[in-house]
């Protein structure tokens, strides 16, 4: 068994300065040592995107990758999307608005996807946004007021 | 309700929103407690055998584990699971229980029945632990093809059985052999429809909290039924029902299996907690998913349809093999669902089912969304599409002739429905539904002008239209407290789970409809024992009609004592009072009222006496219980373009005209039926478990078992229409299965369309690419 | 799985013979083994590591069984595979004809099944990472075989 290694990671602006052990996965780290369990976990084998967290700024799947590979890193999570008194942003708004969600579980996912793909794509077709979105599995909307949400937030005009 | 509630009909965004979008809202595996230990399973790899050895020896070494367990250290705790549903009363009946134990001994019986439960530090060292664990299992030939394991000869599962038979039933009306010799044309084949797993994003788990000083329990549960699970493991293990909690907080998707009850893992780590005075969690993984929750498997049917010559439907005639899986703790369910939504919303004047179910070495089989609809519809929308063909009757036509007129409801089919009731249909209006989907999907024009011109283009483009009716809201029961607080803020509790339809929003906006509150003001509590103790659970697209019908009920209670109280402490008569904005007034003097806030306090005093025959406060509790189910119906319409080159489907268009009665949230409903419809568009094209002949599971993963995307998913369009069922006064009916039963009949008709003139028949589910390719090329040899 | 094919090997089938009987050189030939030791007339046991898709280096403790020898033309084996991500059991059959060269054409058949994890997420692999290691140990093998004829 390998000797723990010491990391220091920003996460939603804050920094943490932590000890791991090498094979402890990215998704275990955010939910378990650092408490954010906003991030999702669905399958462990990088296809269901409920882990979808971005990192300096990509989408990434955090259950395939290690907690010592954020060492040094910038990550950012569901919980850093709304505002400081818990305002809902455009994009989360655009979700409760047209029902994007239903259990909820994949939302964290959908929503740190989009928030990196409006980002670069600020005008997306449906069929673009379609995309996007099929990285993320949800098993509950079937996708369309996923889309919808998605098309209105990219109309928002509130960065 | 007031005569223009303003919440009924209404688009309302969701209450709980707020917390699943910023990641606030609590899930089980996100529980954790001081000093909590973490348990992984050891399962069997093959799917029968005996097994001759257990050693945890070597893994009971090994730094950071805790403890593990096999069957030997359960003592008289190893006993077999409930039988969950029992059948119903229907005639002959042959139902043979066999259920599952915690762990295995002696036999192993299906792959993934677990073994040992290890429990460690954290979940790495468990899953470390796992493979220290020795376990010899001497495999017996499995049994895994439904007319296999009926052969003589054929490896028994349950070997006290003497076969594989788990139940035999037998439903008629009418004459069938009567209809036959009428008939003009008889129809017959041979259907295979297989199922998979539910997949919800959410794996299962549960977190247990035994606390030694207050000699109580409490356990975090992805189930859809608490309070069934409260009752059934208080018993199990010695305690009142009211030292155990079940609570499932947000859970992330069930459609099914999240009610099977008394899993293994559900039923050890209260067990285990309470011997080694830790928190215990355990959280499944996807790949164990796979194998440790139930699902929904195959059927064959051997189906003749007999009718007349301009295809009036005189009788059906089925028998078919249903697969249980390993054990059968959910009873008949899944089968008689079958039976009974086969009859469709025709008219079926002579009927004969008949069913064996088959043990096999595959795990267990309980609902899935749909929960066996599927089955009955595609037989008899088949029979009914090859029918038409032989008759040269347009396929919308020939359902038109059959379809039950108004006037005929309730329409008592005569046989049993799963709730062992007969079957009734309480109220539809079919032919206009069939209508509208014909007309928005503009069946006319394509069938006469766009399909001939896009054919002769070479392009292989079809459409399909087919009809479903689905019994809901059963009971028994469901119910729900209402009270006012003081600050004015109502509070409804019901002892339903939620797993995603919206029970904070739809049951709020019920109980604000009644009380004149907004809808935000109503906090609703779901799936918590220590709020609500009775009821049983989320099944069967019955959340809104009974329990919504019992939120209504007890607010409508509720509202009785707010008039009561506010006539004499307002001095007005009570028929001249109002509700609303929160207030109670005079509707001739509306600023001669009071808040509900205040009447709660006037309710509740500190001084003076509360009279004899009243209770204090403004709170009332109340049940509903029907005594039948109301029947949804709907139509599903397609238009699809096959390529001729890789057999890739591609859906152009994909309607669903559909009545669940009364509805509440029209956005809810919408997602309720979008997300059925991804699912059955799963299960006809994508999903497949596949097994081999030793009952392997071959593509244990969403590497291998495919999940529709947002690319696999068109855009769905909805058109809802009401029947109010006459059954609760709102006149509800259930939908959240209503996207998924009609799905596989639907891709048949659509892609044989498609494909007109290669002669491929499509009689099974599902199809993939792949098995389209090869029907196809079959065909043309 | 059915796994067959043929091989050509390039010496005499009395060499060849040899060395399919000889322990450590198949355990040098095929892929990922550790150790294979002879434990008894045509009985062998040994430790193979292999790798499936996700599934890596993962050990598999192996029993092989030789039986039906007709020397120097042919002979099957039972293999039973057990390991903490699956196990493997099959039969295998061989038959060598010596052609002029000389050289010895092997055809081999193969049946195996496996099951446990393994089977589970590598079932697409599992074919082809089988072949691929029949190739490389019989590509293995004839190298010794030459190495043995021009030393």
């Amino acid at each position: 068994m390998s000797a723990s290694v010491a990391i220091s990671v920003t996460v939603n602006g804050v920094h943490y300065e932590k000890t791991v052990e090498p094979r402890i996965l990215l998704s275990d780290f955010i939910r378990q040592d650092l408490g954010l369990t906003g991030t999702h976990v669905g399958c462990e084998h990088g296809v269901c995107g409920a882990c979808t967290i971005l990192f300096d700024g990509e989408a990434v799947r955090s259950c395939i990758m290690l907690a010592v590979q954020a060492d040094g890193h910038d990550l950012r999570t569901v919980e850093g999307l709304a505002g400081p008194a818990g305002e809902l942003n455009p994009l989360q708004n655009a979700f409760r608005q047209a029902h994007g969600l239903q259990c909820g579980f994949c939302t964290p996912g959908f929503l740190m996807t989009l928030t990196a793909f409006l980002r670069d794509n600020p005008a997306p077709t449906d069929a673009e946004l379609r995309e996007a979105l099929s990285s993320n599995l949800c098993r509950c909307t079937g996708y369309h007021h996923i889309v919808e949400a998605a098309q209105v937030a990219s109309r928002s005009t509130v960065p | 309700m007031p005569a223009d509630p303003p919440y009924l009909r209404a688009r309302v965004p969701r209450n709980e929103d707020a917390r699943l979008l910023t990641g606030r809202a609590l899930f089980v595996d996100d529980v954790q407690l001081p000093g909590m230990l973490h348990v992984a399973f050891v399962r069997s790899e093959h799917a029968h055998g005996r097994v001759t050895r257990v050693d945890a020896a070597a893994a009971r070494a090994r730094p950071g584990v805790r403890a593990v367990f096999t069957a030997a250290d359960l003592g008289a705790y190893l006993k077999p699971g409930p039988i969950l549903v029992p059948p119903p009363p229907i005639p002959n009946l042959v139902f043979n229980p066999c259920t599952q134990l915690p762990l295995a001994t002696g036999k192993v019986r299906h792959a993934g029945e677990p073994i040992a439960m290890v429990v460690a530090d954290s979940r790495y060292i468990a899953e470390d632990a796992i493979r220290d664990v020795v376990v010899d299992i001497d495999p017996i030939e499995a049994v895994v093809d439904l007319e296999k394991a009926l052969a003589p000869g054929a490896p028994l599962i349950h070997e006290h059985l003497g076969s594989n038979v788990a139940a035999h039933v037998l439903q008629r009306k009418g004459d069938y052999a009567a209809a036959k010799k009428n008939a003009d044309l008889i129809v017959r084949r041979r259907f295979h429809y297989d199922r998979g797993v539910s997949a919800p994003i959410e794996n299962r788990a549960v977190a247990v909290d035994w606390n030694a000083k207050s000699e109580e329990m409490t356990i975090w549960d992805t189930t859809q039924a608490p309070i069934p699970i409260r009752n059934g493991l208080a018993a199990m293990l010695g305690l009142l029902q009211s030292q155990v909690n079940v609570i499932a907080p947000f859970v992330g998707g069930g459609f099914g299996p999240k009610i099977m009850m008394f899993y293994p893992e559900e039923v050890l780590l209260p067990w285990a907690a309470m011997r080694l005075n830790r928190p215990l969690k355990w959280t499944e993984d996807r790949q164990e998913n796979f194998y440790a929750t139930t699902q929904e498997r195959g059927q064959v049917h051997d189906a003749e349809m007999a009718l007349t010559r301009d295809g009036r439907i005189l009788g059906v005639h089925d028998v078919f093999l249903f697969d249980t899986g390993a054990y059968d703790p959910y009873g008949l369910t899944i089968p008689i669902n079958s039976q009974c939504t086969l009859l469709g919303p025709y008219d079926i004047p002579s009927y004969e089912s008949e069913f064996t179910a088959v043990f096999t070495n595959k795990t267990i089989v309980t609902p899935v969304r749909g929960a066996g609809r599927q089955h009955g519809v595609f037989v008899s929308e088949r029979l009914l599409d090859l029918s038409a063909r032989e008759l040269a009757i347009d396929r919308v036509e020939i359902r038109r002739r059959n379809l039950l007129a108004p006037d005929r409801f309730p329409v008592n089919h005569e046989i049993m429905f799963q709730d062992s009731a007969p079957l009734v249909y309480d109220s539809g209006d079919y032919l206009p539904a069939l209508d509208q989907a014909a007309a928005i999907i503009g069946y006319d024009t394509f069938v006469r002008e766009e399909q001939p011109k896009l054919r002769a283009a070479g392009r292989r483009v079809g459409i399909g239209v087919v009809c479903y009716v689905e019994g809901t809201g059963i009971g028994p029961y469901e119910g729900a407290r209402v009270t006012v607080e003081p600050s004015g803020k109502v509070r409804c509790a019901t002892g339903v789970g939620t797993q995603g339809q919206g029970h904070f929003t739809v049951f709020a906006q019920l109980v604000a409809d009644v009380l004149g509150v907004d809808v935000e003001d109503v906090r609703v509590v779901t799936g918590d024992t220590r709020e609500f103790h009775w009821g049983t659970g989320t099944f069967a697209s019955r959340g809104a009609v009974v329990a919504g019908s019992a939120c209504h009920a007890a607010a409508t209670a509720v509202r009785e004592k707010v008039v009561a109280l506010a006539s004499s402490v307002l001095n007005v008569p009570r028929e001249r009072l109002e509700l609303e904005g929160g207030r109670v007034f005079d509707r001739d003097a509306r600023d001669r009222g009071i808040s509900l806030g205040e009447l709660s306090g006037k309710a509740n005093p500190l001084r003076g006496a509360v009279r004899p025959g009243t209770e204090p406060g403004l709170e009332a509790t109340a049940y509903f219980g029907p005594d039948r189910g109301s029947t949804a119906s709907g139509v599903h319409a397609m238009i699809v373009e096959v390529d001729p080159e890789t057999a890739m489907v591609e859906i152009k268009r994909y309607l669903v005209v559909h009545d669940c009665g009364t509805i509440i949230n029209p956005m809810i409903v919408e997602g309720q039926i979008h997300g059925g419809v991804a699912q059955g568009i799963g299960n006809a094209f994508y999903e497949q478990l596949v097994y081999d002949d030793q009952g392997q599971l071959l593509n244990a993963s969403f590497m291998d078992y495919l999940i529709p995307t947002a690319t696999d998913v068109p855009p769905i369009e909805t058109a809802h229409r009401e029947t109010p069922s006459p059954y609760n006064p709102v006149g509800l009916k259930g939908v959240g299965e209503a996207g998924c039963i009609p799905t596989g009949a639907l891709f048949a008709q659509a892609v044989e369309d498609a494909l007109a003139g290669t002669g491929v028949e499509i009689t099974e589910i599902p199809l993939s690419p792949n098995r389209l390719f090869e029907l196809i090329e079959a065909a043309r040899k | 799985m059915i796994l067959s094919g043929t091989f050509t090997f390039e010496g005499p089938r009395a060499r060849v013979w040899e060395i399919l009987q000889d322990p450590d050189v198949l355990a040098k030939a095929l892929p990922g083994t550790k150790t294979l030791t002879r434990v008894g007339d045509d009985r062998y046991q040994g430790v193979m590591k292999v790798s499936v898709g996700p599934v890596n280096a993962a050990e598999f403790a192996i029993d092989v069984e030789l039986k039906d020898k007709v020397e120097p033309e042919a002979f099957a084996m039972q293999i039973e595979g057990k390991g903490s991500v699956g196990f493997t059991k099959g039969a295998a059959t061989i038959a060598l004809q010596e052609q002029p060269g000389p050289v010895t054409v092997m055809t081999y058949t193969s049946d195996v099944q496996i099951g446990g994890r393994i089977a589970a997420v590598g079932q697409r692999l599992l074919e082809s990472v089988g072949k691929m290691m029949a190739k490389q140990a019989l590509e293995a093998l004839n190298k010794e075989l030459k190495a043995r004829l021009n030393p």
